[in-house]
């Protein structure tokens, strides 16, 4: 009664069948893994927002100088003077020392840290 | 089969034209009452539902469950020049409960209370037990609280998200940022005016998604804004005055950098906002301005031509004008230079100077400056100045010291500015604006020579005159006081006054103008004046002490002959 064609017609609509089910089946996974990730980066967005008015709230002058005026003592805080601003320009010729001199001899850069502008100065967070 | 249907139903015609008639007959018509009474029934039935549902319809579905979310526009953030955030939308989670889903009011109450301790008992509990569909608990709440309220587990409760306007600076800008309102939409200061600019349109058509809002950026500097709110904060208590506010400019660019009044508002909390006190005294105050306008009356008299900075105006008698006599508070009693009569600060001279261009040469003049003109800027709450409507002679004299009409102290911060920068005059700004661009929207107003005198004399003022007290070492400060003193019941009053002192700096290339005032000071201590010179003065040089690194000038000893710099010790 069954002929060979017809066997092989089922065959190849249950395979259909089943390729379809698996695609279908995969694309839902996939939709859901996109809107997990859609939900996932709209509160890191929100988060964003918030961190950054949080930070701003953190860095406001007003906080600022209240944090200033209550280390003040501690930390020995003092309001930049005008007379500490001066430009290259202002600044008097460095005094010879003993160091650069020797320095000079052996071909040695004096000080790398201060000639190439940077601060010398490591504080204890930074390595 | 449709074949054997017809042939029955035309069977079924031909059978029944016979047993239809005697069927008739033996009832006597009761079968067609009846088919008729059955036709009504289901006739009135289906009116009756279709009644119903258009009743229904017309009717509001019963609050079950939460309303819908509230949709709220977004709004730009509002950044200063320097990125920093003056405004920005946060999402907030507001607390709902449902009544009828609450299984122990008493319980949820409970604990509710641990992470919101400053929940209502007995307000809540009738909240709860009233069987209402939908109650709110609590608009607003961090999201830490949210939090710790979903590890409750409590049921019958639940949040919705609302986007709710946040200032991280608070006060410090609230005149210049301005407020919205519950439905996000501007409603005073910069706010309003982002809306006017298209942002209400934008919203309106659903088009403002918050990823398109471009940030709106100020010329505001958080750091210098700061300074002067703080300052003058600190003015209003230390001289108990009624109000107190400054405002710094950009000479060249007519950026505002900074501008503060107090008493001010919270914008996050603005409950008193609305209060009589609560007014932007820098661009919506009117004030007689006092000697300030000095500058502007000498200005003037330079710029006419008809005057130089050696003419000589003679200020021995007091002027008497109607039943008005003109006195020196500073009186010298003898024949004044145009230098001195700006820093002995002379009615006399003044009103002489006046005198010299003429009444309606000196009206027109003010116009030109913009002291008279409504202040056309960014900021919606600008007030009108206030002038005689027909200027007499008297008035030109008064006007000439700083009486007799009304300006904002804003207006003569910018007119200032126009003195100093070479005789340009810029409309003020708070959004960002470069050199060039300012040049094309300003006017010409008075000569480079005029700028140039003003300068000096600003600066000579600074240094021998009332305006010592806002000297800063190395900023090179130039300004001029104004004491006025205030009407009260329509006769000027000897011991209520409006004090403010207007400097540039620094005074070899002006770049800023500050502009502080002080309303009705008490004297620091006893037995100390309250003239300007001793409170509005100091707030300048406090301001410019502070913030003049911030703007960019650079600290010159040069002109100074105290020693220099020596060793990099």
């Amino acid at each position: 009664m069954f002929r060979t064609s017809d066997i092989v017609l089922i065959g190849v609509m249950v395979a259909a069948a089943a390729m379809t089910y698996t695609i279908k089946r995969n694309a839902e996974v996939q939709v859901a893994a996109v809107h997990k990730l859609r939900a996932q980066i709209h509160t890191e967005e929100d988060t964003i927002d918030l961190l950054k008015a949080d930070w701003s709230l953190l860095t406001q002058p007003a906080r600022l100088q209240k944090l200033t005026e209550l280390y003040r003592p501690q930390l020995e805080l003092e309001p930049v003077g005008a007379r500490q601003i001066v430009g290259f320009d202002q600044l008097p010729p460095q005094a010879l020392t003993i160091e650069n001199l020797t320095a000079e001899k052996f071909d040695i850069a004096p000080d790398d840290g201060l000639l190439a502008g940077q601060d010398p100065i490591a504080t204890g967070g930074i390595q | 089969m449709i074949g054997r249907l017809i042939r029955r139903k035309a069977g079924g015609q031909d059978a029944g034209s016979i047993v239809v008639d005697g069927a008739r007959k033996a009832t006597g018509g009761k079968a067609k009452n009846r088919v008729l009474m059955t036709m009504a029934v289901f006739f009135g039935l289906y009116v009756t539902i279709a009644g119903r549902l258009v009743y229904l319809g017309y009717q509001d579905p019963e609050s079950s469950g939460a309303p819908p979310s509230r949709i709220t526009t977004s709004r730009p953030d509002i950044v200063d020049r320097n990125g920093e955030l003056l405004a920005t939308d946060i999402k907030t989670a507001s607390l709902y409960a449902e009544p009828r889903h609450i299984v122990d009011a008493d319980e949820a109450i409970e604990k509710l209370s641990t992470v919101l301790p400053e929940i209502d008992y007995e307000q809540t509990y009738h909240k709860l037990k009233s069987g209402a569909g939908f109650v709110w608990l609590q608009r607003q709440l961090t999201p830490k609280q949210q939090n710790d309220i979903m590890q409750l587990g409590v049921p019958g409760i639940g949040f919705r998200t609302e986007k709710r306007r946040f200032y991280p600076s608070g006060s410090t800008s609230a005149y210049i940022v301005g407020l919205t309102n519950i439905d996000n939409q501007g409603i005073s200061g910069m706010e309003k005016y982002i809306d006017g600019q298209g942002l209400t349109d934008l919203q309106l058509s659903g088009l403002a998604d918050p990823k398109d809002l471009a940030p709106v950026k100020l010329s505001i500097d958080l750091r210098v804004q700061h300074i002067v709110h703080d300052e003058i904060t600190t003015a209003l208590q230390k001289y108990q005055a009624i109000a107190a506010g400054a405002v710094v400019l950009n000479v060249k660019t007519g950026e505002v950098l900074a501008m503060a009044s107090v008493p001010d508002f919270d914008p996050n909390n603005p409950y008193n906002a609305q209060d009589k006190d609560r007014l932007n005294r820098m661009s919506a105050g009117l004030y007689e301005m006092g000697s300030t306008i000095k500058s502007f009356t000498t200005a003037m008299a330079l710029d006419s031509g008809k005057v130089n900075m050696d003419s000589r105006f003679d200020a021995t008698r007091p002027i008497t004008i109607g039943r008005q006599t003109i006195r020196d508070f500073h009186g010298k009693g003898r024949v004044l230079t145009v230098p001195e009569v700006f820093i002995y600060s002379s009615n006399i001279g003044s009103a002489r100077e006046a005198d010299v261009v003429g009444i309606e040469g000196h009206r027109e003049f003010l116009h030109r400056m913009g002291i008279l003109e409504r202040m056309k800027t960014e900021l919606p709450e600008v007030a009108r100045p206030t002038e005689p409507k027909v200027w007499k002679k008297v008035h030109s004299i008064t006007i000439a010291f700083g009486h007799g009409m009304s300006t904002t102290p804003l207006q003569t911060a910018v007119g200032a500015a126009a003195l100093m920068n070479g005789g340009y005059l810029m409309p003020p700004t708070f959004l960002t604006r470069s050199e060039d661009k300012a040049m094309q929207e300003a006017t010409r107003v008075v000569s480079e020579k005029t700028s140039e005198n003003m300068r000096y004399l600003y600066r000579l003022n600074a240094e021998k005159g009332s305006g010592k007290r806002a000297e800063v070492p190395g900023y090179r400060v130039g300004g001029k006081t104004g004491t006025a003193e205030k009407v009260v019941n329509g006769r000027y009053s000897k011991d209520k006054r409006f004090n403010a002192f207007l400097a540039a700096f620094p005074m070899d290339d002006p770049q800023y103008i500050v502009l502080s005032i002080v309303d009705e000071p008490k004297p620091e201590r006893p037995g100390i004046g309250a003239t300007a010179g001793l409170n509005a003065a100091p707030i300048v040089a406090n301001i410019i002490r502070r913030s003049a690194a911030m703007l960019g000038v650079k600290p010159d000893f040069s002109h100074e002959t105290d020693a220099k710099l020596v060793s990099l010790e």
